[in-house]
């Protein structure tokens, strides 16, 4: 093995890489995903009621409402604008508050309250901004409330959906670059037969190998790290983050490099990830149903950096409470680049004969 | 000696030859079946009902009443038109517990009982406490997952109760107890309890994955005939540019528009609008067909022809994507190809409505049709004529 060599090729792959469609998957998708998965599908799943509200005296009660937590408050210019946002269920419901609007209120005249709902809205949705807006009219009306209320919450610390769903966009980014990249580089300098060219140069198949998997391992690093930061999700323990994400890494590129000598074609490689794919992003799953017993997600081997990559980026876990669990992914990797070996011998003989 | 052949039967016999090919690419057949398969379930998987309502449990009983007319029902002070089990009429389920430490043990999940997400606990005495003008402490009990909304929605509902039961102490009008006067406008048809289940919104969606599918593997098989070569192969013989271009055409419309209906028939989809959603099939399978042609010829390799296939397809998921979210459409999806496909798939399935509501998207897609097919045709034919 010479280092010289395999850094040659790397950097002829860096530098031809970024031409690849899938280089540009790698890149891009995660990113993509991150934006799909934070702006769409939390709103999708956990949709916060939208109220409306045109303020025509300068009511505290629109400055109250828009600094509640869960519910998304906007300010159309008028009544009519409050009306069709309503009704095409821009809006779940609209509130019109008249001038002297709080005068009154503390007045006790008893002030009028236009309220808007949506045909469309979700009927638990009226029911909160209803009963929200009636406390918010209280809170301006300034009489204190005859009730102490205590809040007993049994959360116990599951996070939400966005948050859950973390795991899969960086499963997705690991998955692209340490597994795809590096596979489909092997693979498509096999295909259009420039590997043949190659290893009758003085470099070795496992030279070759080697740097395609360092390229995997430096882009798959990257997009991890670059995915986590999007989400804000590098947590509290930089070192403990670093050395999982570079564990995460070096697995998937491992396994890259197991499909990468197992696939003779593009072709067959698609067909091996497709067919393989749920084994590599089954326990991302898991997270998203926390109410699933969650020991089957130790099945799957890339369980053993995906846990421990959540828990250090989103659950403030350092190196010491993980340290094992990588221990487990390091030997996995350690079985995947024994079957490469294997697989290169056979790979190389095939070579040789073709 | 050569007897002459009709231009049907040469596009009959590429069509012939074409799918052998595809029958033959594992890679195409098994995603379409997978696929197509896989869609489907996945449609009948999601849920077919909308969650509206919030559950709530509520100790001492007696309360449950006030509750619900709070919540727009009627309930204290107004006849009350729950049932026996406490249901509020829309939004609101009430849950009568007998006492507190029964309520907090099932939202703490701690023992089995009625799925309530929240849990109000008063006082046993609250009434008594209430007219003598003492202060009342309220518990509220949030279980995991409860979102920041509905807790805040609960404490301002306990506040609530709290002013109402003073005022009844005190013997003022339930009207005059709150503050304001309160119009309610419902703008709009009513839907609540009518909500179109995430099932129905990702109809659209699964549809155009279907579409995606054969688009995808009809470039791939242009793309194989490209690098091939093959198709020069075919112009030596009587077939024409034109006929291989029909015989393309033919394959990937009729590909794509059987999958579809046979997609739109397993999910019901099929009802008193069932010519417009055969239209809409046919002018999708056209459009992702006109794309095939140009990713198709223009691919250099496996992925590249996939990579410049989702370049193509992905802005054409956009309508498809814009369904599954409450509101209004921007105008620029409206533009989009596939709008009109889109919009015709889930409003004559979730809304019942008919050609008079769809021809204007309708007339839109079919004109992109136009668009993107004759961009396909000139695209490949170039193609072709450069080999």
């Amino acid at each position: 093995m010479s280092a010289s060599r395999i850094l040659t090729v790397f950097r002829k792959d860096l530098k031809l890489g970024p031409r690849s469609p899938i280089f540009l998957y790698a890149v891009i998708l995660p990113v993509l995903m991150t934006f799909v998965v934070q702006v769409a599908f939390t709103s999708l799943f956990e949709p916060a009621p939208r109220l409306g509200i045109v303020d025509r005296g300068g009511s505290e009660l629109a400055a109250a409402a828009e600094a509640l937590d869960g519910i998304a408050v906007s300010r159309p210019a008028g009544d009519a604008e409050l009306r069709r946002l309503v009704e095409a269920n821009d809006l779940d419901a609209g509130l019109v508050l008249p001038p002297g609007f709080d005068d009154d209120l503390r007045a006790g005249r008893q002030p009028e309250l236009r309220f808007y709902i949506g045909g469309e809205s979700l009927a638990s949705n009226r029911v909160i901004l209803t009963v929200t807006t009636l406390d918010l009219v209280r809170a301006v009306e300034g009489r204190a409330a005859p009730v102490e209320v205590v809040v007993e919450d049994f959360s116990k610390g599951t996070l939400p959906l966005s948050a859950r769903l973390v795991p899969l966009i960086v499963m997705y980014a690991l998955v692209m670059a340490g597994v795809f990249l590096t596979a489909f580089a092997v693979v498509d300098e096999r295909e259009k037969r420039t590997l043949d060219a190659l290893i009758v140069t003085p470099v070795r198949l496992g030279e070759v190998l080697l740097a395609k998997a360092l390229l995997g391992f430096v882009v798959a690093v990257a997009m991890a790290l670059v995915t986590l930061a999007l989400n804000d999700a590098l947590g509290s323990s930089p070192a403990g983050l670093l050395v999982t994400v570079v564990v995460a890494a070096a697995m998937s590129t491992a396994l890259g490099l197991v499909f990468a000598t197992a696939a003779r074609n593009t072709q067959m490689l698609f067909a091996l990830i497709k067919g393989t794919g749920f084994l590599i992003v089954g326990p991302v799953i898991f997270y998203l149903f926390p109410e699933w017993p969650q020991w089957i997600a130790r099945i799957f081997p890339t369980y053993w950096f995906i846990d421990p990559l959540y828990r250090v980026a989103l659950q403030g876990d350092t190196l010491a409470d993980v340290w094992w669990e990588l221990l487990v992914a390091l030997g996995l990797t350690a079985a995947a680049v024994g079957a490469v070996v294997a697989l290169a011998r056979r790979m190389e003989a095939r070579l040789a004969a073709e | 000696m050569t007897r002459p052949v009709s231009h049907t039967a040469l596009v009959a016999a590429i069509v012939r030859k074409d799918l052998r090919e595809f029958s033959r690419d594992r890679l195409w057949l098994i995603l379409t079946i997978v696929g197509l398969v896989m869609f489907i379930a996945v449609f009948w998987m999601l849920p077919g009902t909308v969650d509206e309502t919030i559950s709530v449990g509520v100790t001492p009983p007696d309360l449950a009443e006030t509750l619900i007319g709070l919540s727009g029902g009627e309930g204290e002070g107004a006849p009350a038109q729950d049932d026996a089990e406490g249901q509020a009429p829309q939004g609101l389920e009430v849950v009568r517990f007998d006492s507190e430490d029964e309520l907090r043990a099932v939202v703490a999940g701690e023992a089995d009982g009625p799925d309530v997400a929240v849990g109000l606990a008063f006082p046993d005495d609250f009434a008594g406490l209430t007219a003598r003008g003492e202060p009342v402490t309220v518990t509220v009990y949030v279980e995991s997952g409860v979102p920041a909304e509905v807790r805040q929605a609960m404490e301002s509902a306990v506040r609530e109760i709290v002013y109402f039961a003073a005022g009844a102490a005190e013997g003022v009008d339930p009207m005059d107890v709150v503050p304001v006067r309160q119009e309610t406008v419902v703008l709009g048809e009513d839907r609540a309890g009518e909500q179109v289940s995430m099932r129905e919104r990702m109809r659209p969606l699964l549809a155009f994955f279907v579409l995606m599918m054969e688009s995808l593997a009809l470039a791939g098989l242009i793309a194989v005939e490209i690098q091939r070569r093959t198709v020069t192969a075919l112009l030596v013989t009587p077939a024409s540019v034109t006929d291989v271009l029909a015989a393309k055409s033919v394959l990937g419309t009729t590909l794509a528009f059987s999958e579809t209906v046979l997609m739109l028939a397993l999910t019901r989809s099929f009802g008193a609008g069932w010519s417009v959603l055969l239209v809409a099939a046919l002018l999708g399978a056209v459009i992702v067909t006109g794309t095939a042609l140009i990713s198709g010829a223009a691919g250099k390799d496996f992925m590249g022809t996939l990579f410049l296939s989702m370049v193509l397809l992905v802005p054409l998921a956009i309508p498809a994507v814009t369904v599954l979210f409450p509101g209004s459409t921007a105008t620029w999806v409206k533009a989009l190809p596939t709008y009109g496909v889109m919009e015709a798939f889930v409003r004559v399935t979730s809304y019942g409505e008919s050609w008079a509501e769809l021809w204007g998207p309708l007339a839109l897609a079919a004109l992109w049709c136009v668009g993107v097919f004759g961009a396909g045709l000139l695209v490949l034919r170039r193609k072709v004529r450069t080999l």
